[in-house]
């Protein structure tokens, strides 16, 4: 069992490589030139003579790309991420900084709550088929989950923001609040989250529904299942104990491939509702050709979704005993 | 279902506690920048980085400022200003007992210090003022005289505007360009920061300010607002008072819901928006080809289609209004900006760009006349302008596809030549020099596939030019006046872009709380807060309502 955790952290590590390769290729590939677009941005407050200063002090270089991978790779592990040229003069690290609790806070709670009630729903689901949830539910949510995801947003943002005014707008908390440690200000960061962290949920909880119940349906059918009911185990038992833990494997797997999500795709919550985490960063480091932030924050998001991958592998290891067996 | 019911009385419970939330009195709430989180730089030197709004006019300024709503410069840390006998020499006379935030006194050696930092690191300078000066000194406390390469009269403004930082404080600064300045020390009306976080800051004021009684408003803050809709919901709602948005159908959705206090004022002072044709690539280099495109537009309904009617069409100069008095009313007149089919279809008839039996043009070598028009992807007003313009174009037989890229893509190729239409901003300053001589000056005419600043159709005219050089030496006003007509004859008989409309510069009050917002009535500055230097204007003249 330890070799295999062994080998599966050597595997991680080498994708890990690959995808810090390909993060440093890609945005080489791309049309368009940095240095440009960022002078774009001056629209003509800055003289042309003062181009090449200004390259220079953005580390543009013409040197060969294998050296600048391998100043790429040596800063990397320094934790140097370089400046971005959106922000400039500030660093990558603190760039990043000003958004990434947010991010993970509130796409991590809105994927974990979405994840945890759409499967246990799916299993209700599949124990009572043909029931309100499974004919009823099942297919609404489905329905709401195919709405293109701003625009649900937006409707939640107008009707619950805008006209009832139960919710706050805009931003992760008040601008007169004092961040801390206190009941207020949780309360407040707690009120500012309700929109975006349930509009994420409505929009993926079908998903997780729909999967769990599928293979539940399936698990159900099993002779080791008719085998539980036979022995006269409590029906509440069975159906946790017994059919939702084998189910669950394939959602598991599917939340470490969602953990991605929760970085870049809670991007168009953000937008919508001002919350200040890195989806917008992301958009604004493409649009200005920011590779340095760019980078940056396609390795946090590799890392975190590697990351996720490896703990789903413990925890499949821990579910499955057939995974056991192999090891 | 469970679920369900343990939630719906947890939201009730966090959504009753929201009540509006009190704003504290006399402080300004202003929304300038778009941005999802504020990072905390003050760094005025690096021209157009991210520097939160108001470093470059709030919390540092400059000597003195063209308001271009009033047309004449205001003197701010200069008194005024002199140029020697021979126009080699330019003097600025400082203010007396003007004091750095910190209280230590300011003098000539800061403004000396200042443009030795622009000497020393290029890439802080923006006007780019060491191309025509050999020497700046300070003589005495109060005089700082610039001694220039050559005559260049509108290197005046270059100067006037530059932003002054303290000798005591920068002379310890390691890299002036990548230093943030967490804790400005400036000579502005706001200069404290009082409150920096990822979603609010917000700048008090400078203790020593050198107006006295000034500023009345007692503190600025700032709101991250990421998108337009987001900025102009809070403006509606009354929670901004000071805004510089673009906001559609703005009378209906803003102006009307408290008309005693809502009020927006567009005047016609952003840049001239043109269409810009490639020059290098026939038959584009031809002017009656220009002049045929130009004359195919029907600039009212772009302007009503695309801009919600808040600009009109441009005339022939291509001049926005902050030139009006510059403006030659016979070259105004010239047809070539005006709707007329017929007479576009006849330039074309001339060019030898006949029509095929399908209806389309033909160039000369026998392949059809078709363009791609380049704009910004989600630049909304000009996509439509683009699809406008497109529609009218292919009424000359001339087939255009609108093709949209991302603004780093577009800008690319726009500043390489690598397009063929584009549509495009164009630069300007307290005269029109600047404008013309990135539209008509071979000095700014760079080869295709290298990056140019502007000219980005490649076109110079060697007589504009000539007039442009004699501009830079004109003393008099009616000199100026004179070679600025001529100028704009050259531009009206060579075409060598074609003008759609001035853009408007958005700005919006509610003055609920403040008074004292430039308006078309009081047109002290511009109210557009991006409109710098004016923005220093504004800030000094409003007065809360509550204390």
């Amino acid at each position: 069992m330890g070799r295999y955790i062994l080998r599966r952290l050597g595997f991680y590590l080498i994708a890990a490589w690959a995808s810090l390769t390909l993060n440093f290729i890609i945005p080489r590939l791309a049309p368009g030139d940095p240095a440009a677009a960022m002078f774009a941005r001056f629209e003509g407050k800055v003289a042309p003579e003062a181009m090449g200063a200004l390259k220079a002090a953005f580390g543009f270089t013409d040197a060969p790309l294998y050296a600048q991978y391998f100043t790429y790779l040596k800063h990397l592990v320094q934790g140097d991420l370089g400046m971005s040229y959106a922000y400039f003069p500030a660093r990558v690290t603190e760039v990043i900084g000003t958004g990434l609790m947010w991010t993970v806070g509130l796409a991590g709670v809105a994927v974990i709550i979405s994840f945890v009630v759409g499967s246990f729903l799916g299993v209700l689901a599949a124990w009572n088929r043909g029931g309100w949830l499974d004919s009823g539910l099942a297919p609404a949510l489905a329905f709401l989950g195919a709405f293109p995801y701003f625009w649900l947003a937006m409707l939640a943002l107008y009707l619950f923001g805008f006209v009832l005014g139960w919710f706050p707008l805009r931003h992760a908390y008040g601008h007169d609040m004092e961040p801390g440690l206190s009941f207020a200000f949780a309360a407040d960061v707690a009120r500012h989250a309700v929109l975006p962290a349930s509009s994420i949920v409505v929009a993926t909880l079908g998903g997780w529904m729909l999967g769990m119940r599928n293979t539940m349906v399936a698990t159900l059918g099993t002779d080791s299942i008719r085998l539980a009911h036979a022995r006269g185990l409590p029906p509440r038992q069975v159906m946790l104990r017994y059919a939702a833990r084998n189910a669950l494997l394939p959602n598991v797997t599917s939340f470490g491939m969602a953990v991605g999500f929760v970085l870049s795709g809670s991007l168009l919550t953000e937008i919508v509702f001002s919350y200040p985490g890195t989806g917008y960063l992301l958009i604004l480091a493409v649009r200005n050709q920011d590779y340095p932030l760019m980078q940056g924050l396609f390795l946090v998001i590799t890392l975190a979704v590697l990351a996720a991958n490896f703990a789903v592998d413990l925890l499949c290891l821990w579910l499955d005993p057939r995974t056991r067996a192999h090891a | 279902m469970r679920f369900a019911r343990a939630l719906l009385p947890l939201a009730l419970l966090v959504a009753c506690s929201s009540e509006p939330r009190p704003r504290p009195p006399g402080v300004l709430f202003v929304s300038v920048e778009q941005q999802s989180a504020w990072v905390r730089n003050f760094n005025p030197l690096f021209a157009g980085a991210g520097a939160r709004w108001p470093t470059r006019a709030g919390v540092y300024e400059c000597m003195e400022i063209f308001s271009s709503a009033q047309g004449k410069w205001v003197p701010w840390l200069a008194t005024g200003h002199a140029w020697s006998e021979d126009q080699r020499t330019l003097r600025f006379t400082l203010r007396d007992g003007v004091l750095w935030s910190d209280g230590k006194p300011f003098s000539a050696d800061d403004v000396v210090f200042t443009f030795g930092l622009l000497k020393q690191h290029p890439a802080l300078d923006a006007g780019g003022v060491w191309r025509f000066l050999t020497d700046v000194k300070a003589e005495g406390q109060g005089t700082v005289a610039f001694t220039f390469s050559r005559v260049y009269l509108p290197g005046f403004s270059d100067l006037a505007h530059q932003i002054i930082v303290p000798r005591h404080v920068w002379k310890d600064v390691a890299d002036p360009v990548t230093f943030t300045n967490p804790e400005p020390v400036a000579t502005g009306p706001f200069t404290q920061v009082t409150l920096f976080r990822n979603q609010v800051y917000e700048l008090g004021r400078n203790p020593h300010y050198w107006q006295p009684g000034k500023p009345a408003v007692s503190a600025l803050r700032f709101l991250a607002f990421p998108t337009n809709d987001q900025a102009n919901m809070a403006l509606v709602e009354g929670e901004v008072d000071w805004a510089g948005n673009f906001v559609p159908a703005v009378d209906r959705t803003f102006v009307s819901r408290d008309p005693a206090h809502h009020a927006r004022w567009f005047p016609l002072y952003g840049s001239t928006v043109f269409l810009y044709p490639n020059t290098t690539r026939p038959p584009l280099d031809d002017v009656r080809v220009r002049k045929a495109l130009s004359m195919a537009l029907d600039r009212d309904r772009l302007v009503e289609v695309a801009m919600y009617g808040y600009t009109r069409p441009a005339d022939a100069t291509a001049l926005n209004d902050a030139y009006t008095g510059w403006k030659d009313p016979q070259v105004a007149k010239d047809a070539w900006t005006h709707h007329d089919l017929d007479a576009a279809n006849k330039l074309l008839d001339e060019a030898g760009l006949t029509r095929g039996a399908d209806g389309m043009r033909r160039l000369k070598d026998g392949q059809p006349f078709a363009l791609d028009l380049e704009v910004v992807s989600g630049w909304s007003d000009w996509v439509r302008a683009g699809q406008v313009v497109g529609r009218d174009l292919r009424k000359l037989g001339i087939g255009v596809t609108l093709k949209t890229y991302e603004f780093g893509t577009w800008f690319t190729r726009l500043q390489r030549g690598e397009f063929q239409l584009a549509i495009s901003w164009s630069l300007d300053g307290p005269t029109p020099y600047n404008f013309y001589k990135w539209l008509l000056s071979p000095r700014t005419v760079r080869p295709v596939g290298e990056v140019a600043a502007a000219n980005w159709h490649r076109m110079g005219d060697a007589q504009a030019d000539e007039l442009l050089v004699r501009f830079e030496r004109a003393g008099t006003l009616e000199e100026q006046h004179a070679l600025m007509s001529q100028v704009q004859q050259r531009f009206s008989a060579t075409a060598p872009a074609i003008p759609l409309f001035p853009n408007p510069s958005w700005g919006e009050s509610n003055s609920l709380r403040f008074t004292g917002f430039p308006t078309e009535q009081n047109p002290y500055a511009r109210l557009a807060p991006h409109a710098e230097p004016d923005s220093l204007l504004v800030l000094t003249e409003l007065t809360p309502r509550e204390r």
